[in-house]
Formats: structure tokens, C-alpha cells, sequence
């Protein structure tokens, strides 16, 4: 697990526990979150303020709280044209925010359009395009003071008008695919040319942090009408026009996007690149190439393959910085497909472990070796899982989990248990298809020699693009499939979208007479995911959330494998600093080439 | 492309038919040395799990080795022989080389031979749409079938033996329409042979040289494109190693691991050239005993 | 002759649309819905319908097919079905020049190799050299293009970082960028050419030479050279001229995969990545206009042909 490479000191670890300690230390039936209102108000909101909101809204993870790392050299001058590839990517599809549903695209979006706040690293809110803020007492009523003088990159001024045409674009699913982030606001109102009021149904803890900043929030990034109205929405998606530090000088899909500074950002100080140039990089060899030899000098996108990332570590020209990644991946057996027929889940484990199908996924789940896959699948590079809750999500991450699961590796038990099922040493075990995309065969391949050497069962591949995959993984037409999630910051990416009977990936095309359920289904897993939902202290809502996705372990919804890690890679010249190393992001604004 | 290159010495007067071919071959060291090469390709290909130490699947070694003495042409990223892997892909790259012209062979025989014979709107069918298939090279159309039936090692053979069929319908009706016209099967129809049997039984067998080159030459070919296929990810899609897929996946590890990169291409490489040197000693005989037999006539 | 003209035009036009409607009914009937794919991360179905319905896939085939093909027949090749939906004819617009630049480039490289290989085989018949060539000339037609290309990243781009391993450069921004990008794709593709051409050089050249005409001339000595590069070499181009069609097709089938090592997107990386998407405007685009250089190519050396030997019968 070489992920979090530092040893805090004595003093550092302090600190943190205070911090974190502070953070929690509210009424959560408070509707301004133990805050004042002075204190939610801008310009700016101060750490702890922005502390308790995370904490509030239960996204605030110890890993945010560490001391960051990044160059404290002296800031080179300005200029010069800094060359990025984007990896595990062919093409920037869209960079139209209401339709980005990849971050490494928001990552680029992110440097050309803004949004009305900004989180930095040290988790001070400021204005992004709102000078300053208020909020009511009964925390549903917030009052938006915009900044002057903001012009867009095309021209037109920016004004209160553009927040609401943003606001209503945003809530129409037909325009936007992330509509849902905006559930909880009833109105947007414009007072004025420079001033907004919003009313939210319920007060909101993540209000300031996710719904209007631009990173993880996007349905309020300002997107611009003019803009709009003269490209056309597919002309727009590839070369937005936005308020943020860089604008686009071109963009020719497949090749490559060059932004440009904007010479009338509201920051005179930034940015402070005349140029960057994306290029998206999809296969690893080239990637690699292509910053050895200089011609890019910083890699961002999708996760870098981790065959990679000893070799950049190797390289005393880049430096590589490695933080825990937002997601999982699983091993998934069918439930009404014998060997691991399972009809009921709403069993206590107990009983589940005398039925032969519950004895076969569980003997399948405990034989998965996690460390030798990580060390041949991953290079090392990943961390084992055993739920859907990732480390990403700090707080609610259950680390002991991987010993008290039932799903935990124990070679022994599981050869047992498929013998009790009936196939001892795996005699008898009918040989099964693993569906997979064709960018996971390599990792399969491993699942499938662990699987054999230690069950001695054969199971094939059965590769299929991920078009015709979703297809036959929706209408539950598999016997196993290697299939998991990204982008997961919150409790609910992972259980209200796998793990509920409801949930959008559990078979939703399958023949609903035959099959009553997909994936998984179990009452209590459905009835505290809804409640943790709603849980707004987040002591209980972590309580919560361990248990259900201990439950989801136990009765081995999946056998799951490990979580990605994200590294960033880039060449020691370029300054990075601190301020811009945003989980997610990769603003350029404050970077620097020397 | 068949390259027409210019006769050699005629040789002497064979005392026997049959192995005549074999003695014409053995004067052509290279294709000597392509039929060998062949022959013990496809032993290898057919006797793998006696030969090879090693299982093709078997994740059990070091990860990206270097060629030693326990594997000697290295092991990839998963820790698998690459020779015993890549004599497994022979079996694949054999296999779905010949096979697929057989199928081509078989259907543009037919295909073309009616054309041929019976003239008129069949003909002009046939032949029209083997003019549209004929315009375009192999590998694309293999590569269109692909993209219309999906990926996979079974949608491979059928794209690629469809997309061969071309080259073999026009040489067989070429053949049919210079043989038809020959005295001797005037004399058969005068005698009255059914249709059927004058096109095989007498027309096919004096066409059969230059489809057999092409076949030899076809089947090169084939291989490349199964490679080709494999390589762009439209191939073969569980782990069986193939030569392209081999080669595909070594890809991601090139500069740390030039083997993986260099043996597949030389398999591939050392299997197409021993066939065209076959291919290119027997067009040299057909053409031989060909103007052979006209002079004699 | 002019007739000829016609009736092959015809039937290249014939061609064009029979590959475009097979194309088109033949990718409607494969698995997988590219809808499906697209929305993964959504999961909404009520979402997907109206995706659907906005791009038209609910209508009945042929009702699709006809407004497809008048589409067609304005230069509207539809609309990728993935992310800004940009106009399946806007990337193979930017596609074109790279996949035109890159065969070029490969055509040239190969006649570069070839002609003197052929020429030298053919003079000095029978000598080591002679051998020589021959071999290496069978090797390059053995020798995959995508190896070529992978032996080729390996030795000047990953170890001697000679050159640069990926992408394209247009020739807008420079000629060494625009060469530097496109040198090592166009060996790839252009050695089993020039493979082919040499041979065929070669034979073309022998039988002139062998012709009267030049042994009388050859007696003569002194004048050989002039002889040779004058008379004999411009007679053994004619037959070659016939392969030119089949060499153009070629060459684009090598693109195809080439593209694919060195990651530039020219036709033949926006055709694979369409298939393996299935994004089916940007697949039949593709195919319509790969196709439509295909027999406008073998129109345009059948026409060369003629006039260039008028001994040629015409149908």
C-alpha cells in the first residue's frame, strides 16, 4: 500500500486530531451548522468555516487535514507555454459543463469557466465570481453580491443575468445530465445587475462547497449565453466561452486544445502561463514517451496506468505525487445463475452460509488474493477493497473492514467451502465466462490464475467493448463481470448507486418476472441507505454507512477487489503549488514554468 | 499481386508426375527452406503441450523477464512464457490462415466457375458484385465485416474468408473462360456430359494451378490480416494468444521490454515469408509446366 | 474514349452507393446500443428514450435510411452520437489531410527505395546484389506494417528519441515538425509497398530490355546509361502505372493500422475507434469516404491508363 508516502510528526498529527475534532464539534439540527452567520458570509469563509461545513455535510476526510505537499521554491516569472497530456483519453468529447460526466474533462473546463465560489487546498472557500455572500437565519435564503467588471472571454460583461440563465439551463434534465445537483434549490432570483438570491428547499451543508463551486458542483459553473447562442450548443462543447483565467484559442478534437491567457481575467496576478496545450495521450507506452522526451512536461486526465508510475518515480526529472483515488472495482458473480444461485439475500449471514450458492460466491470472494493481484494487476499500486467505500472518502473509510469482513482472504476456508458446495478441489465446477472491457483483460487475466491456483476453476474471458457490455450487464445476461465505478467522493456514489435494489446499475433491464432483483437486494442494506441519506450528523451517518457496507461485504453483494490511487506526474520545472493541488482538478492557473 | 517473374531454364523431362513438384521445389533452396520451416511450424503448432515446458496461461514467473536460459525468449507482464505462448499463437495464426481461404477457395471456386460456364445474367451478377469487392482491398472490407458483426475469433474467420472470396472467383472464371473454349470439351460435351460434371471434372482440374498459387499467396495474407485484426482490438478477444494480440499488448511495456515487441513480429514475419517462397517456386513451376503444356498443344 | 469515361464512372458510382447502403442496414442489425454506453453514468431510461428519439433511432429502418441518404446526398454525414455531437463531416475533414499527407508521404518514400532498388536489381541480373535485393524485398513484404512501426518506435523514438513517438503535426506549423511526425509512419507503411515495387520494377524492367530493340541499341555500349534511364526505364513504368490503383489501396489499408500505433487521427484512427464505439454515423462516414477514395483512385488510374497506353482495350 504505498500510498500516503509521509510519516507525520508528532506535532502534525495534533493538529489534525484538533482540527478534525473542532469540525464535528456542532448541533447538526442547527440550520447554519454551529456557524454564525457573520461566519458563513463572505468574502471569503475562514478553514474552520469551511471545516465545519465539510464536516457538516460529511465530505471532510483526514486526508484533506494533511500538510500539503509541493514546491516552496521561489515563484518563477511568468510565461512561457506549459504542454500537458491528458492520459487514458482519445478525445475531449465535450467541455460543455452540463454535459461532462468525466472529471478529466471537467479538469480542463475547470481553467476556462468559473463558478460563484472556489475551494483551494487549504479549504478556504473564497469567491470565485461572488464578491461576497449572506446568508438567513433559517440558513434556506442566501444573497449572492457579484463581482464587477467581469467580463467573459468573448466580450460580454458577466452579470446577474447569466447566473440565472446558467440556473435555468442546469435544471432541465434535457439540457443538463446533472439537474439533480439543483434538487434542493426552489428559486433563483436576480435582485440586480450584480446581485442573486437563491432559495434552497432545506438548509444545505454542501450548498457553498458542491452546488456552486466549480469543481465538484458544475450545474452552477457559469456557462455564457452569448457564447451559446453564436457557436451552438456542439460548437460551445468544444470551444466553451467562460469567465476563467484561460480561454480557448483552439481546439482540434483528437489532437489537441491550446488555451491562451485571458488578458482580462478579474485577477491581474493570474494566470500566469501565456499557454498550455492538452494533448490526449490514450495509450500508456506513448504517455510515457512523450514526457521522458519533454514533448509534454505534465500528465493529468484519467488515472496514469501503474506500470507507469515506477518508472516515473525512477526518473529523477519528474516527480510523482500520489493520493488515495475516489472509486472501486469488483469481481461480480450473478445471483440466478448456478454455481452462486443466491434468490434471497434477506437472510442473516448465518443462514446464507448454509446454502450451497452463498458457499460458492463466498469461496470465490475469500480465494481472491488481494495483495498478489495488486502487486501483479496493479504494479503494486492500489489498495484492496472490501466495499464500496473508498479511502477517498476519509472519514467514512472502514480500514479494519479488511479483517473483520467475511470476505476477507483466507485460502483455506474458501477451498472448504467450495467443497462442502460440492465441488471439492474444484472438480465439477462448470467453466464460467467473466464479461470484461477490453482496457480490464489484463487485470482479468490475473483474476483468472488466481482463480485457478487456488480453486482450480476455469473461468474464460469474454472481452466485449463497453457499449455491447453495459448492454448484456443491464438485462443481467452474465455469469460474472469485472465492472466498478470512479469518481466517487461521497457515501451515496457508491451505495445509493450500486447497492440498493433501486439503484441505476442493479439490472435495470433485466426480465423483472423472472429475476425479482439484479445484482443485490436486501432490506436493510435499501432502508439505511435511504436513512443515512437524510443523516445530517455525520458521527451517525458514518455509523451508518460502515454498517451497510459491512453488510454489503458480508453477503458478499460482490467480491470486491481494490481501489485505484491517483497520481500526478510532472516534470521539475514545472511549479505546481500547493494552493492548485485540488483533489480532481487541475487548474493551471497559479502554475508556473522555470 | 501476383508477381510474374521471369522463367527460369526449363527443366528436364520428369519420369514422374506426382513427385515432380516436390523435385522442381527442392531446386529453389529458398523454398526449400520455406517448406521446412513451415512443416516444422506446424508440428510445433500441433504437438504444443508435449513441447513446451511451460503452460501459456501459467502467470507463475517474473514479470517482464528478460530472455535467459529458463525462457528464452523472456516473459511478458504477467509473468508467462512468451515462446510457449507464441508457439500456442501458431496454432491460431495456422489455423485461421488456412482455413479461411479454404472457405474463400471454396465459395469464389464456385462462384466464379458458374460465372464462368453458364455466361449470361448470372455472370453479370456474380461478377458485378465481385468487381465491387475486388475494388477494395482485403483488409478493409475484413476490417467493414468486422465493424458489422462485432469482434471476436469467429466473426474474424468469417470477415476475413468473405473478404477473400474476391480473388478467387475472378482467376477461376478467368480460367473457365480461356479453358471452355479448349477442344476437349467440345469434345466431352459432344459426348454428353452433363454440365456439372464438364465444370469439375474437366474444366476445374486444368484451372487449378493458378488458384493454388493463389491460395499460397492468399493465405500469407491471411495471417497478416488475422494479425492486423487482433492487433486493432477487432480479433480475438479472450486471453488465447494470438501473434497480433501478443504484439498488441506488448505495446504498453515497449520500452522496458523489446522482446515482447520483436519475437511476435518475427513469428509473424518467418511464417508469411517461408509461404511466399513456397508460393513463389510454385507459380514459378505452374508457369513452366504451363507453357509447357500449351506448346505442346 | 469518352464513353469509356462514362460507363466507368457509372459504375463507380454504382459502387459508391451499394457499399453505403450495405454499410447502412448492415450496422443496424449488430449488438450493443451505443445510447446505452453513453448514459452508463446517468441511468436514467427515461433520459435514453429521449435521446433517442432526438437522433432518430425509433423510426423504422428504411424510414431512417431515407432520410439518411438525402441527407447524404447534401454532404450531411450526421452527427457523432457522443459528447458535443460534432458533425460526423467536420472530423473527417480534419482527419483527411493527415491520412492524404501520410500516403503521400509513404509513396514517396517507397518509390524512393524502390526505383533505384529495382533499377540495380534489374542491370546487374543474377549478381549478389541482384540476391540481395531480392531477399530483402521478399522480408519487406513479410514483415507486418504495425511490427515495422512498433520495431521502428522502439528504436528511434523510446531509445534514441531521434524523433517523436506519437501525434501529427500540420505542415501549417512547420515542415520539420509536420516531416518529424510523419517519417516513421510512412516507413511502416511504405516498405511491403516498396517491397512490391521493386520487385515489379525489376521484372517490368528486364522484359524491356530483353526486347530487340535494346539489344541492338546495348551493342552499341558507350550510351548504355542514357540508354537505360531514357528508353528503357519510362517503357518499364507502364505496367507499373497498373498497379498504382492497387498500390493506393494498399497503402490506405496500411494507414489504417498505422495510425492507430502512432496515434494520429487520420482516417483510419477515426474509423477503428468508431467501430470499437460503436458510434455508427462515424463508421459509415468513414467507410463512405474511405471507399469513395478507393474507386475514385482505381476511376482515376483505369482513365491514366488509356491514355497512357492506347494499345489497352476498353471493355
Amino acid at each position: 500500500m504505498r500510498m500516503i508516502p509521509k510519516t507525520l510528526t508528532g506535532q502534525e498529527k495534533a493538529t489534525i486530531e484538533t482540527e478534525l475534532k473542532q469540525a464535528y464539534d456542532f448541533d447538526p439540527k442547527d440550520p447554519l451548522f454551529g456557524l454564525t452567520r457573520q461566519q458563513l458570509g463572505g468574502p471569503e469563509l475562514h478553514r474552520r468555516s469551511v471545516l465545519r461545513l465539510m464536516a457538516a455535510a460529511g465530505t471532510l476526510t483526514a486526508w484533506h487535514l494533511m500538510p500539503g505537499s509541493g514546491i516552496k521554491a521561489a515563484r518563477a516569472a511568468s510565461g512561457g507555454h506549459l504542454k500537458a497530456g491528458w492520459a487514458g483519453v482519445g478525445e475531449f468529447r465535450t467541455l460543455d459543463p452540463a454535459q461532462i460526466n468525466q472529471v478529466l474533462l471537467f479538469q480542463i473546463a475547470s481553467n476556462i469557466l468559473s463558478g460563484l465560489t472556489h475551494i483551494n487546498p487549504q479549504l478556504v472557500a473564497q469567491g470565485d465570481l461572488a464578491a461576497d455572500w449572506s446568508v438567513s437565519d433559517d440558513g434556506r435564503e442566501w444573497i449572492f453580491n457579484l463581482r464587477e467588471g467581469v467580463t467573459f472571454h468573448n466580450g460580454d460583461p458577466f452579470t446577474a443575468d447569466d447566473v440565472v440563465f446558467t440556473y435555468n439551463r442546469s435544471k432541465n434534465p434535457q439540457n443538463s445530465i446533472h439537474s439533480r445537483v439543483l434538487s434542493n434549490v426552489t428559486d433563483m432570483v436576480k435582485i440586480d445587475d450584480h446581485t442573486v438570491k437563491i432559495l434552497l428547499g432545506a438548509p444545505q451543508a454542501s450548498f457553498l462547497t458542491k452546488t456552486l463551486e466549480r469543481a465538484s458542483g458544475r450545474a452552477m459553473t457559469i456557462v455564457s449565453r452569448g457564447g451559446l447562442e453564436q457557436l451552438g450548443e456542439s460548437q460551445y462543447g468544444l470551444t466553451p466561452v467562460g469567465t476563467g483565467p484561460f480561454k480557448v484559442a483552439s481546439h482540434t478534437l483528437g489532437q489537441s486544445i491550446v488555451l491562451e491567457r485571458f488578458e482580462n481575467y478579474y485577477d491581474p496576478e493570474r494566470p500566469k502561463l501565456d499557454k498550455v496545450t492538452i494533448i490526449p495521450i490514450i495509450d500508456a507506452e506513448p504517455l510515457a514517451a512523450a514526457i521522458e522526451a519533454g514533448d509534454i512536461q505534465f500528465i493529468g486526465g484519467n488515472p496514469v496506468a501503474p506500470e507507469l508510475i515506477d518508472r516515473f518515480e525512477a526518473n529523477s526529472d519528474l516527480i510523482v505525487n500520489i493520493v488515495p483515488g475516489p472509486g472501486f472495482q469488483s469481481v461480480w458473480m450473478n445471483p440466478w445463475r448456478e454455481p452462486f444461485k443466491v434468490p434471497d439475500f434477506n437472510k442473516p449471514v448465518s443462514e446464507l452460509m448454509k446454502e450451497k450458492g452463498f458457499k460458492v460466491r463466498l469461496a470465490i470472494a475469500k480465494a481472491l488474493d488481494r495483495d498478489r493481484y495488486i502487486e501483479r494487476a496493479q504494479f503494486g499500486r492500489a489498495v484492496p477493497a472490501y466495499g464500496t467505500i473508498n479511502p477517498a472518502m476519509g472519514f467514512y473509510f472502514d480500514e479494519a473492514l479488511g479483517e473483520d469482513s467475511n470476505q476477507k482472504y483466507d485460502l483455506e476456508a474458501a477451498r472448504r467451502l467450495l467443497a462442502e458446495a460440492g465441488y471439492p478441489n474444484g472438480e465439477g465446477f462448470p467453466t464460467l465466462k467473466i464479461l470484461n472491457t477490453p482496457s480490464a483483460r489484463r487485470e482479468v487475466q490475473v483474476i483468472k490464475d488466481i482463480l485457478k491456483r487456488n480453486l482450480n476453476i476455469n473461468i474464460e474471458l469474454d472481452t466485449k467493448d463497453f457499449p455491447v457490455l453495459i448492454d448484456e450487464f443491464d438485462r443481467m445476461d452474465w455469469d460474472m463481470t469485472r465492472i466498478g465505478s470512479g469518481g466517487d467522493y461521497d457515501p451515496d456514489d457508491g451505495l445509493v448507486d450500486w447497492m440498493q435494489t433501486s439503484s441505476k446499475f442493479n439490472g435495470r433491464n433485466r426480465d423483472k418476472e423472472k429475476m425479482p432483483f439484479g445484482i443485490f437486494s436486501d432490506a436493510e442494506v435499501d432502508r439505511l441507505t435511504d436513512e443515512q441519506r437524510l443523516q445530517s450528523d455525520p458521527q451517525k451517518r458514518k455509523e451508518m454507512v460502515q454498517k451497510v457496507n459491512k453488510i454489503t461485504s458480508d453477503k458478499v453483494a460482490c467480491a470486491f477487489i481494490y481501489h485505484p490511487v491517483d497520481a500526478q506526474i510532472r516534470h521539475k520545472s514545472v511549479n505546481f503549488p500547493a494552493e492548485s493541488r485540488i483533489p480532481g482538478l487541475v487548474d493551471f492557473d497559479l502554475t508556473t514554468i522555470s | 499481386m501476383a508477381v510474374m517473374e521471369a522463367t527460369k531454364g526449363a527443366p528436364p523431362e520428369p519420369p514422374d508426375q506426382r513427385w515432380v513438384w516436390l523435385r522442381l521445389i527442392a531446386r529453389d533452396r529458398k523454398a526449400m527452406v520455406g517448406l521446412i520451416v513451415l512443416a516444422v511450424m506446424t508440428l510445433a503448432a500441433i504437438f504444443a503441450p508435449f513441447l513446451t515446458p511451460y503452460d501459456p496461461s501459467a502467470q507463475d514467473f517474473a514479470m517482464i523477464g528478460a530472455p535467459s536460459w529458463a525462457h528464452p525468449l523472456g516473459t511478458d507482464d504477467l509473468g508467462r512464457d512468451l515462446l510457449t505462448r507464441l508457439i500456442y499463437g501458431a496454432r491460431i495464426s495456422l489455423f485461421v490462415g488456412t482455413s479461411t481461404v479454404f472457405m474463400a477457395l471454396v465459395a469464389g471456386v464456385v462462384l466464379g466457375v458458374s460465372a464462368g460456364y453458364y455466361g449470361g445474367w448470372l455472370d453479370t451478377i456474380i461478377m458485378r458484385y465481385i468487381d465491387l469487392q475486388w475494388a477494395f482491398p482485403n483488409f478493409i472490407i475484413a476490417v467493414y465485416l468486422v465493424a458489422v458483426f462485432g469482434t471476436g475469433l469467429s466473426n474474424v474467420i468469417v470477415a476475413i474468408s468473405l473478404a477473400f472470396v474476391d480473388d478467387f472467383a475472378r482467376i477461376a472464371r478467368g480460367m473457365v473462360l480461356t479453358i471452355k473454349e479448349e477442344q476437349y470439351i467440345a469434345a466431352a460435351r459432344t459426348v454428353g456430359a452433363s454440365d456439372n460434371r464438364i465444370m469439375w471434372r474437366h474444366i476445374l482440374p486444368n484451372a487449378s494451378a493458378p488458384i493454388i498459387v493463389q491460395a499460397t499467396v492468399s493465405v500469407s495474407y491471411a495471417i497478416l490480416a488475422e494479425a492486423g485484426l487482433s492487433f486493432l482490438g477487432l480479433g480475438v478477444q479472450s486471453d488465447t494468444p494470438t501473434w497480433g494480440l501478443i504484439l498488441a499488448d506488448s505495446r504498453s511495456f515497449i520500452s522496458r521490454a523489446w522482446w515482447l515487441g520483436f519475437y511476435p513480429g518475427l513469428f509473424i514475419m518467418v511464417t508469411v515469408l517461408s509461404i511466399n517462397f513456397l508460393g513463389d517456386a510454385l507459380r514459378d513451376l505452374f508457369d513452366v509446366r504451363e507453357s509447357k503444356d500449351i506448346g505442346a498443344n | 474514349m469518352s464513353g469509356f469515361i462514362f460507363k466507368r464512372s457509372l459504375w463507380a458510382i454504382v459502387v459508391m452507393w451499394a457499399v453505403a447502403t450495405l454499410v447502412f442496414f448492415m450496422l443496424r442489425i449488430v449488438p450493443g446500443d451505443p445510447i446505452a454506453a453513453m448514459l452508463f453514468d446517468v441511468g436514467d431510461p427515461a433520459a435514453a428514450d429521449e435521446l433517442r428519439r432526438k437522433f432518430g433511432l425509433d423510426q423504422p429502418v428504411y424510414i431512417q435510411y431515407f432520410k439518411w441518404f438525402g441527407r447524404l446526398l447534401v454532404g450531411d454525414l450526421g452527427n457523432s452520437i457522443y459528447g458535443s455531437r460534432i458533425e460526423v463531416s467536420r472530423v473527417i475533414w480534419e482527419a483527411l489531410p493527415r491520412t492524404l499527407s501520410l500516403t503521400a508521404l509513404s509513396f514517396l518514400i517507397a518509390l524512393v527505395i524502390a526505383i533505384p532498388a529495382g533499377l540495380i536489381s534489374a542491370l546487374k541480373r543474377h549478381s549478389a546484389l541482384d540476391h540481395a535485393v531480392t531477399f530483402v524485398a521478399f522480408l519487406g513484404l513479410s514483415m507486418p506494417d504495425f511490427w515495422i512501426a512498433i520495431l521502428l518506435i522502439i528504436t528511434f523514438a523510446a531509445n534514441l528519441q531521434w524523433l517523436p513517438a506519437i501525434g501529427y503535426s500540420p505542415l501549417s506549423e512547420g515542415f520539420w515538425p509536420w516531416f518529424s511526425h510523419l517519417i516513421l509512419p510512412s516507413i511502416a507503411i511504405g516498405t511491403p509497398f516498396a517491397a512490391i515495387m521493386a520487385r515489379m520494377i525489376r521484372s517490368s524492367m528486364l522484359e524491356v530490355l530483353r526486347t530487340e530493340y535494346m539489344q541492338v541499341a546495348r551493342s552499341k555500349g558507350l550510351l548504355k546509361l542514357r540508354l537505360v534511364m531514357v528508353h528503357a526505364f519510362p517503357n518499364a513504368l507502364i505496367p507499373v502505372v497498373t498497379v498504382m490503383g492497387i498500390a493506393l489501396a494498399l497503402l490506405l489499408a496500411g494507414t489504417i493500422v498505422v495510425e492507430n500505433v502512432f496515434s494520429i487521427k487520420g482516417l483510419g484512427r477515426v474509423l477503428i475507434q468508431g467501430i470499437l464505439d460503436r458510434d455508427y454515423p462515424i463508421v459509415q462516414g468513414a467507410i463512405l469516404v474511405v471507399s469513395f477514395i478507393f474507386v475514385f483512385a482505381n476511376l482515376l488510374v483505369d482513365v491514366l491508363y488509356t491514355i497512357i497506353d492506347p494499345r489497352i482495350r476498353y471493355d
